[in-house]
């Protein structure tokens, strides 16, 4: 029995299958930027083939009890095979066992969350703020500011964004962030943006990652001796974790 | 405590991000590999990689736009080329070259700085200046063993006598019992038996067979590549959760600290050279352009995930030169940009 050969097609195939679950729960959103998920799909069909090729290989040769894994094939290896088949088995299996958590309010916290998208990530091609504005996500809020930051051109324009709850340490009880990380190209990357919320008086401060979605009209606030774009009288609805945390 | 459980999530989450990221790259680099041990004919490729060193480190340089890899694929291909016999100039400029100056990086770069069309070409220009500056140092040594992995030579078999350097010399006045096989083609029968297996390699084995090895091949790499990429894709998730990015970014204001930290954070984030252009775009109104410069050109030839890559081709030692050489060159280059521009 080419047990060698074997081990390799059960590792390959759980890469492909820890791919496949990636992509069927939809994790796969939480880790790469959906202009690449073509790749990790090609490389899921690609390993499930290898892998298959490799076992009806394995079945064939134990069949004909045909030494055909015999050829011995020296080779350049910096790991003993043993560890390098045994470790990547073994993340396949974390693979297959863990669930990715999208990045919430203390890693955009840490990550500086910021409403001046100076540092526009990917440059969108036409900018046009012709839509209505409770259209615009919030990455659109924050491109718009970074293109002309004075707030009070916004004063009186409605909004309607969605995000999770952050906590800005200074700021008064009554405002939060509203926030969302923006992904380029996979969670390498991510960066968190943010608005900042004034809270209908009385009501609660949500928790931090709480989900929102915050509609309410713009209007200017001074934070942190800044002016800056808030939205004010805000209605909070708590809404489920999108399927797709990020935005792009 | 739910402080550490977060970073935790999020090292593992980055490690798989990179990791799903990197896999794609990772085969399609094992692929051609596979591809260029069996149905390329290196004997002819390497025949036509031009005599003279400088230009042989260019060819090398640009043999890459015919691989479109990044910097985890790029270096079994390299390897694949020094266990062919190729010139280490070649070897060299194709190695630090590859990974950006290749159609789909290319193709990246310009969607990502389209407005900014000088950091596209200035972006291959710096590449192609720093590959060649490397390969030729690294070829005046006369001879790379010393730098490469005990296996990797042990599969180049015996140094070759000055014939490789002279072609005026002729073969048949090395020492050693010869089989003539076509003019000019000799089989050196007390030759390793690897260089052996290697030179017959060359008569052409049935389709199938062929096919079956290359799967053979590419199994045998995705394993070893695997691994390594794994423990970098760790290593890189650990250094990103544990060191606050503000530490690095905050370096970068001034035309000398904004591009060491743009290399320095090119260094660790260990980004696939296909998609680095998005990430530095997302720096490109707080960083000179230089810095920027930096992180593209620096990124794909030496960072924190590729060197247990480069692991299995050099030594630690060269290893040492290769980021030495490339971090100063691209300083200076990006440096003198910055001065120059702004």
């Amino acid at each position: 029995m080419p047990w060698q050969a074997l081990i390799d097609a059960i590792m390959l195939l759980l890469w492909g299958l820890m791919l496949l679950r990636f992509t069927v729960t939809g994790k796969l959103y939480l880790l790469l930027h959906p202009d690449y998920m073509w790749l990790a799909h090609l490389a899921m069909v690609l390993l499930l083939g290898l892998g298959l090729a490799r076992s009806v290989q394995v079945w064939l040769s134990y069949r004909q009890g045909r030494g055909r894994f015999l050829r011995s094939q020296e080779h350049v290896a910096l790991l003993p095979r043993h560890f390098s088949v045994g470790l990547l088995i073994a993340i396949a299996m974390v693979g297959l066992i863990y669930t990715p958590r999208p990045f919430a309010s203390e890693t955009a916290f840490q990550r500086g969350i910021t409403d001046v998208l100076g540092q526009t990530r990917s440059r969108p091609q036409r900018f046009s703020l012709s839509g209505e504005s409770e259209d615009r996500t919030i990455v659109d809020w924050v491109r718009t500011l970074n293109v002309y930051p004075e707030p009070d051109a916004y004063t009186g324009q409605t909004a309607k964004v969605s995000g999770f709850v952050t906590h800005i340490p200074g700021w008064p009880e009554n405002m939060i962030m509203i926030s969302r990380f923006v992904l380029t190209c996979c969670a390498a990357d991510a960066y968190p943006v943010g608005l900042p919320v004034e809270l209908p008086a009385g009501s609660p401060r949500p928790a931090p990652d709480t989900w929102l979605e915050v509609s309410g009209t713009m209007q200017t606030t001074s934070l942190d001796g800044k002016r800056q774009l808030a939205i004010g009288s805000a209605t909070l609805t708590e809404i489920p974790e999108p399927r797709t945390p990020y935005e792009y | 405590m739910a402080g550490s459980m977060t970073q935790l999530n999020n090292g593992i989450t980055l490690f798989f991000s990179l990791l799903v990221e990197a896999m794609p790259f990772l085969l399609i680099g094992v692929l051609f590999s596979s591809v260029l041990l069996l149905f390329v004919d290196e004997q002819k490729l390497l025949a036509i990689m031009p005599k003279n060193v400088v230009l042989a480190a260019l060819a090398g340089s640009l043999i890459g736009f015919m691989f479109p890899v990044c910097e985890c694929g790029n270096i079994p291909v390299a390897r694949r080329l020094l266990m062919k016999g190729a010139p280490s100039a070649v070897a060299i400029g194709f190695l630090l070259a590859a990974p950006t100056v290749n159609p789909v990086v290319f193709w990246a770069t310009w969607i990502a700085f389209r407005d900014q069309p000088e950091i596209v070409f200035l972006r291959v220009g710096f590449t192609l200046i720093v590959a060649v500056t490397i390969a030729l140092i690294f070829s005046a040594q006369d001879d790379m063993r010393p730098f490469l992995q005990d296996n990797l030579t042990r599969m180049m078999g015996e140094p070759e006598s000055s014939a490789a350097a002279d072609p005026e010399v002729s073969p048949l006045l090395k020492s050693g019992t010869f089989l003539m096989q076509s003019p000019g083609q000799l089989l050196q029968l007390d030759a390793p038996p690897a260089q052996v297996l290697a030179q017959v390699a060359v008569a052409p084995p049935p389709l199938g067979t062929r096919l079956q090895m290359m799967v053979d091949n590419m199994v045998l790499e995705l394993r070893e590549l695997g691994a390594v990429l794994v423990i970098g894709s760790a290593i890189a998730a650990l250094v990103q959760v544990a060191v606050p990015r503000e530490i690095i970014l905050g370096l970068g204001q001034g035309p000398v600290t904004s591009i060491l930290a743009m290399m320095a954070l090119a260094w660790v984030v260990s980004i696939c050279s296909t998609v680095d252009a998005f990430f530095a775009l997302s720096f490109a109104s707080t960083f000179t352009s230089g810095a920027l410069l930096a992180f593209l050109v620096f990124g794909p030839m030496i960072d924190l995930k590729n060197i247990s890559l480069l692991l299995t081709v050099f030594k630690g030692r060269a290893i040492v030169y290769l980021f030495a050489l490339a971090a100063q060159l691209i300083f200076l280059l990006t440096l003198i940009m910055n001065l120059y521009t702004s």
